[in-house]
C-alpha cells in the first residue's frame, strides 16, 4: 500500500514535471504575433478599461488607431481586427473578447463579407491550393492568444473543417514546433513573461503613400449581393450578440479602393444594419479620406488616412454621449504614454524617412515645425499627388496655383500651427519661427536665400554638395529652433531619389 | 483511413490502463477486442479481409492438428498447402490494393502461415479459443508492420500474460520514446532530403546523391528500427514480451550477418520455413546456394511487386554467393597480410564494406524504377565535393540547421549501435539509473520529439516505410 502510493506520487510528480517542460517548450517556440497583438487587451480588459472595440479584417487594424481615440477624444478603444479576417473569423473574435469584457460599443467592419464559405481550410471551388493555408494562418494571429477552453473549441469547430488542422489552434505547438530554427531573444523573453507587445493597443500604422489607387464602377442599381452570404449570417450574429448584452454596435465599410463586389456587399451590410437599427458607415463617400495621400496601397490606409478616419469615428462616437473623456485620468496615464509614443514615433519619420511622399505624409499627420523648398521648374509642380500631400500641409491651394519656386514654413513654437507661403518672385520677411525671425528671398534659380535677423550669414537653403536638389525639407525643433532633420530630393518626372 | 500512428498513440494509453485492472486470465479477451477495433477503426473493409483471413487459418490449424492426432500425414500435408496457397494469394492480391488494400497483410498473413507450419511440425498445438487466435493475428502493437511473431512465443504469453510493473512500465516506454526518436527526430528528417534527390536524381550532383543513397540507408533502418521500438515498447505496456526485430545491423562483417540482425522476425521466418525446409546446407553447396537465391527472391517479392524490389532481394544473395566464393580467396589475403581478424581496424573495413554493399543494394529498393537506380548509383559515382563549401548540400530541402540536427540523430543511432553490439542494452541500463536521470532522459527525450520531429500540419505521420509491404 505504502509503496502503491509512492509510486503514485513519482508518477504524478513526473507528469506535473513533463507537462511543466512541455508548456515552457510551447511557449518558447510559439509564434508571438498573436500574443504581441492581445497583451495590452488582457491587461486593460482585467481594469476594465476598454470602452470600444474595433473588429473587422486588416482594413482595421490599419484604420482605427485607439492613440488617436485617446488623444483627440480621450476614449479608450482596442483594436482586434485580423488579417484576412472574415465575418465568421470577426464574430468568433468577438466571442473570445466578450469573455473578458463588456465595452461600450463595437464598432464592426465589413469588408470580405461577400465571402460565402464556411469553412477557411475548405473556401471557394476557385481557391488556390495555398489560400486555405494563407487563412488559417492568418488565422493563427486571431487566435493564438486566447486559451484553449470551449469557446476557442466552438471557434475552430466552426471554421476549420479537418479535425488534423484544429488541432494546430487547440495545441499551438503543432504547427510552430518547427519555430526551433528561428527562435529570437524576444522567444525565450516570453517564457518569463517579458516578450513584446503591441504599443498601438492592436493597431498597426503603415506609412506608404499607394501611388495609383484604383477606383471601380458602383453597382448597377446599387443593389447588393445577389445571394445570402455566410458573411451576412456572421454580421446578423454579431449585431445580435452585441444587442443581447447591450452593447452598441456602430456598422462601417471603411474606406480603400474597394471593389464593385466590395461595394455590393457594403450595400447588403446596410441593409443589414437597417434591419436590426444600428448606424451604417459607408466610408466611400464623402470626404473623410483622400484617396491620393491617404491609402498605403489599394486595400489599406495609412497612418493619415487611419488618423482621418478615427476622428471621423471619435466624432461619432462621441456624439453618443456615452463616453467620459479619460484623458488627465491618472488610471489612464499608460494610454497616454502609448498615444505620446505613437506621436513622438511619427515625428522622428517626419524628421527623416526614405521616401518623400512618406515624409510629407508624416508631416501632414502630425504638428511638426518645417520648412520645405520645391524649386522652379521641378516635376513635383506637375505631380497632382506631391501637390496633395503640400496642400494638406499648408491647408491653402497655393502650391496648385504656381510652377515654383515655392516655400512653405509651418512653425508650432508659438502654441499654435502658423503656416506661410510664398511662390513665384514672392518673398516672405520677419516670419517669427523657433530658429529666429526667418526671411526668405529668391534671387536665382540656383540660388535662395533663407536666413534669420539673429544669423543673417547662415543660408539654410544653399548646400555646395547639394545645390542641384529641387526639393528640400527642413524639419526645427518647436523648443528651440535646432535643426532636427534636414532631406533633400532630385525629382525625375513623378520619383523622387534623395 | 484515419493516422495510424495518431490511433495508435489515442489506443495504447486506454487498452494499458484498462489491461492492468483486468485479471490476468481474461486480458487476453479485452486486448483482441481493442486489437480488432482499432483495426477496423484504421480501415473498416481491411478489417473484413483480416476477419476472413483469421477465419481461415484458425479452421486450418484445427484441422491439421486432428488429422495431425490421427496421423494423417498426406491429408495433413494438403490442408497445409490449400491453406498457405490461400493465404499468400490473398496476401499478394489484397496488399496490391487492385480489389481492396488491406493494411499489415503481408505481416499477420507470415505470422499465420508460420502458426500453420508449427501445428504440422507439431511444434505447437493448435489453438481452440477462438479470441486468443484472433489476438495472436490481430495484436494491435504488431499488426501493421510487425514483428513478425511465431505461435509459440505468443500465444503462452497470452494464458499468462506479466505483470506491468513499473521496471516494465519504464522500459517500455522508453522504448516507444527511443522509436519516437528513431522515427520523427531521424528517419523523416533524412527523408525530405532522400525524397527531394531521387524525385530528380540526375539534376543533383554527384556526391549530393551519394549523400542521398546513404541517408536512405539510415532512413530505411530509423523508420523500421523506430517502428519496431514502438512496437515491442507497447506490447511490453500490455504485458506482452515480443522478439527483437534489429541488433546494430549496419555493424555487420558480411551480409550473411547483416541478415541475422536486419529485421530479424523476417529472415529467421525465412530460414526457419523456407531456407530449411527446402534443405538449407545440408544437400550440397550448389543445392545451398539455389535455396539462397529462392530464399531472397521471396524476401523481394515481399517486400514489393515491382522488379526493383526482386533485384534487390537477389543482390543480397548474389553478394551472399559471391562472398562464399570467395572466402578461400579473401582467408589466403588475410593470411599472407598478417591482418588480425578480431583486430578493430579488420573489423571496421569489414563492416564499412558490408555497408556498402548493403547501401547499394537500398538503391533498389528506394527507386522507383531500375532506370532511377541506375541512374542514382551511375550519378553516385561522380564526385563533387565543392558541395560542402559552396552551400548547395542545403538546398535539398534540409537547411544548415536541419541538416546538423540530422548528423546529430545518426550520431545518437551510431552510439546506441555500437553500445548496442557490445551487448549493452542503453534503455535497460537507464531504467536502472537514478530516478532524476531517468527523469531528465526521459523529458528531454518527449522534447526532442515534440521540438526537432518532423510532423504537424502536412506531414504524414501514418507513412511509416514497412507498412506499404
Amino acid at each position: 500500500m505504502k509503496k502503491t502510493l509512492f509510486n503514485t506520487i513519482k508518477c504524478i510528480l513526473f507528469l506535473a514535471m513533463l507537462a511543466f517542460c512541455v508548456t515552457a517548450a510551447s511557449i518558447l517556440v510559439k509564434r508571438k504575433d498573436s500574443d504581441h497583438k492581445y497583451a495590452d487587451f488582457f491587461d486593460k480588459a482585467a481594469q476594465d478599461q476598454i470602452d470600444v472595440l474595433f473588429f473587422g479584417s486588416s482594413h482595421v487594424i490599419n484604420a482605427c488607431n485607439p492613440c488617436v481615440l485617446f488623444e483627440d477624444y480621450g476614449i479608450t478603444s482596442y483594436n482586434m481586427g485580423g488579417h484576412g479576417s472574415v465575418m465568421q473569423a470577426t464574430y468568433w473574435e468577438l466571442m473570445e473578447a466578450l469573455n473578458y469584457t463588456t465595452p461600450k460599443y463595437v464598432v464592426v467592419d465589413t469588408f470580405l463579407m461577400q465571402k460565402d464559405y464556411k469553412f477557411l481550410d475548405v473556401m471557394e471551388e476557385n481557391a488556390t491550393e495555398d489560400d486555405p493555408n494563407v487563412a488559417l494562418e492568418q488565422l493563427h494571429l486571431n487566435m493564438d492568444a486566447w486559451p484553449t477552453d470551449h469557446i476557442k473549441l466552438a471557434a475552430v469547430t466552426d471554421m476549420i473543417q479537418s479535425p488534423l488542422r484544429r488541432m494546430e489552434f487547440l495545441f499551438t505547438m503543432t504547427a510552430y514546433h518547427d519555430r526551433w530554427k528561428e527562435l529570437t531573444k524576444d522567444d525565450y523573453e516570453a517564457l518569463f513573461g517579458r516578450g513584446e507587445r503591441n504599443r498601438m493597443f492592436g493597431a498597426e500604422m503603415r506609412y506608404n503613400v499607394e501611388r495609383f489607387p484604383k477606383t471601380y464602377p458602383d453597382p448597377e442599381g446599387w443593389v447588393g449581393l445577389e445571394t445570402y452570404t455566410v458573411g451576412e449570417e456572421y454580421l446578423e450574429k454579431i449585431i445580435d450578440e452585441c444587442q443581447n448584452r447591450n452593447i452598441g454596435v456602430i456598422v462601417t465599410f471603411l474606406p480603400c479602393s474597394a471593389t464593385t463586389e466590395d461595394k455590393k456587399a457594403a450595400i447588403s451590410a446596410e441593409e443589414i444594419s437597417a434591419k436590426y437599427d444600428v448606424p451604417f458607415y459607408y466610408m466611400l463617400d464623402g470626404d473623410i479620406i483622400d484617396l491620393y495621400t491617404d491609402l498605403n496601397d489599394t486595400g489599406h490606409l495609412n497612418a493619415l488616412g487611419a488618423t482621418k478616419v478615427t476622428q471621423f469615428l471619435g466624432e461619432i462616437l462621441m456624439d453618443t454621449g456615452e463616453f467620459e473623456d479619460h484623458r488627465g485620468d491618472p488610471d489612464y496615464d499608460d494610454w497616454q504614454e502609448k498615444a505620446d509614443a505613437f506621436y513622438r514615433e511619427l515625428a522622428d519619420k517626419a524628421r527623416e524617412s526614405d521616401n518623400l511622399y512618406q515624409q510629407l505624409n508624416y508631416l501632414s499627420v502630425r504638428d511638426v515645425s518645417c520648412v520645405i523648398y520645391i524649386n522652379e521648374g521641378s516635376d513635383a509642380f506637375s505631380d497632382e499627388r506631391f501637390k496633395n500631400l503640400i496642400c494638406n500641409i499648408s491647408g491653402t491651394d497655393t502650391f496648385r496655383e504656381t510652377d515654383g519656386p515655392y516655400i512653405l514654413i509651418r512653425d508650432q513654437s508659438q502654441g499654435k500651427e502658423y503656416v506661410y507661403e510664398a511662390r513665384d518672385s514672392g518673398e516672405l520677411k520677419g516670419v517669427k519661427t523657433a530658429m529666429g525671425m526667418l526671411n526668405y528671398r529668391p534671387v536665382e534659380h540656383m540660388f535662395r536665400l533663407l536666413y534669420t535677423d539673429e544669423d543673417p550669414d547662415t543660408n539654410y537653403l544653399y548646400d555646395d554638395e547639394h545645390y542641384e536638389y529641387d526639393i528640400q525639407i527642413i524639419v526645427y525643433s518647436q523648443e528651440n529652433g535646432e535643426i532636427l532633420g534636414r532631406s533633400y530630393y532630385k525629382s525625375y518626372g513623378n520619383d523622387y531619389e534623395q | 483511413m484515419i493516422n495510424a500512428l495518431l490511433a495508435f498513440g489515442a489506443v495504447l494509453p486506454i487498452a494499458a490502463l484498462i489491461n492492468a485492472l483486468i485479471p490476468g486470465k481474461y486480458r487476453y479477451i479485452w486486448l483482441a477486442i481493442i486489437s480488432l477495433g482499432f483495426y477496423f477503426a484504421l480501415d473498416y473493409k481491411a478489417g473484413v479481409v483480416l476477419m476472413a483471413s483469421i477465419l481461415v487459418t484458425y479452421g486450418a490449424g484445427l484441422l491439421i492438428g486432428t488429422i495431425r492426432s490421427e496421423n494423417r500425414s498426406f491429408a495433413g500435408k494438403a490442408i497445409l498447402f490449400l491453406s498457405i496457397v490461400i493465404s499468400v494469394v490473398a496476401m499478394l492480391v489484397f496488399r496490391s490494393g487492385s480489389i481492396l488494400g488491406a493494411i499489415g497483410i503481408s505481416f499477420y498473413m507470415l505470422k499465420a502461415i508460420g502458426y500453420l507450419i508449427d501445428v504440422y511440425r507439431e511444434d505447437v498445438d493448435p489453438e481452440r479459443n477462438p479470441i486468443k487466435y484472433s489476438l495472436f493475428v490481430s495484436f494491435f502493437p504488431l499488426i501493421l508492420s510487425g514483428p513478425i511473431e511465431r505461435a509459440g512465443n505468443l500465444l503462452p504469453q497470452f494464458d499468462k500474460p506479466a505483470n506491468v510493473d513499473f521496471d516494465r512500465l519504464r522500459y517500455g516506454i522508453l522504448q516507444i520514446l527511443w522509436g519516437l526518436v528513431l522515427k520523427l527526430f531521424v528517419a523523416d528528417r533524412l527523408a525530405i532530403f532522400v525524397n527531394r534527390v531521387y524525385a530528380a536524381p540526375s539534376d543533383n550532383s554527384g556526391t549530393v546523391v551519394f549523400i542521398a543513397t546513404l541517408f536512405y540507408s539510415i532512413e530505411i533502418y530509423c523508420d523500421f528500427a523506430g517502428y519496431s521500438y514502438i512496437a515491442i515498447g507497447a506490447a511490453r505496456l500490455l504485458g506482452i514480451d515480443v522478439m527483437k526485430n534489429f541488433d546494430s545491423p549496419y555493424m555487420s562483417g558480411s551480409v550473411a550477418e547483416f541478415w541475422r540482425r536486419w529485421h530479424i522476425s523476417l529472415s529467421s521466418w525465412l530460414r526457419d520455413y523456407i531456407y530449411i525446409p527446402l534443405g538449407g546446407n545440408r544437400k550440397g553447396i550448389f543445392r545451398k546456394y539455389l535455396n539462397i537465391l529462392i530464399v531472397f527472391a521471396i524476401s523481394g517479392i515481399w517486400h514489393g511487386s515491382a522488379l526493383t524490389f526482386l533485384i534487390w532481394g537477389m543482390l543480397h544473395a548474389v553478394y551472399q554467393i559471391v562472398g562464399y566464393l570467395l572466402m578461400p580467396a579473401r582467408n589466403f589475403v588475410v593470411k599472407k597480410l598478417g591482418i588480425r581478424r578480431e583486430g578493430y581496424s579488420h573489423r571496421f573495413v569489414k563492416a564499412f564494406l558490408t555497408f556498402l554493399l548493403v547501401n547499394a543494394a537500398w538503391v533498389f529498393f528506394r527507386a522507383d524504377t531500375v532506370d532511377t537506380a541506375l541512374t542514382v548509383l551511375r550519378k553516385s559515382l561522380e564526385v563533387t565535393p565543392w558541395i560542402f563549401s559552396d552551400g548547395s548540400l542545403f538546398t535539398h530541402g534540409l537547411d544548415v540547421m536541419d541538416m546538423n540536427m540530422g548528423v546529430l540523430g545518426i550520431i545518437f543511432v551510431i552510439i546506441d549501435d555500437v553500445i548496442n553490439y557490445h551487448g549493452v542494452d542503453l534503455r535497460e541500463k537507464l531504467v536502472h539509473e537514478g530516478i532524476w536521470f531517468r527523469w531528465a532522459v526521459m523529458i528531454l527525450f518527449v522534447l526532442l520529439i515534440l521540438i526537432f520531429g518532423i510532423w504537424g500540419p502536412g506531414y504524414d505521420a501514418s507513412s511509416f516505410i514497412y507498412q506499404q509491404f
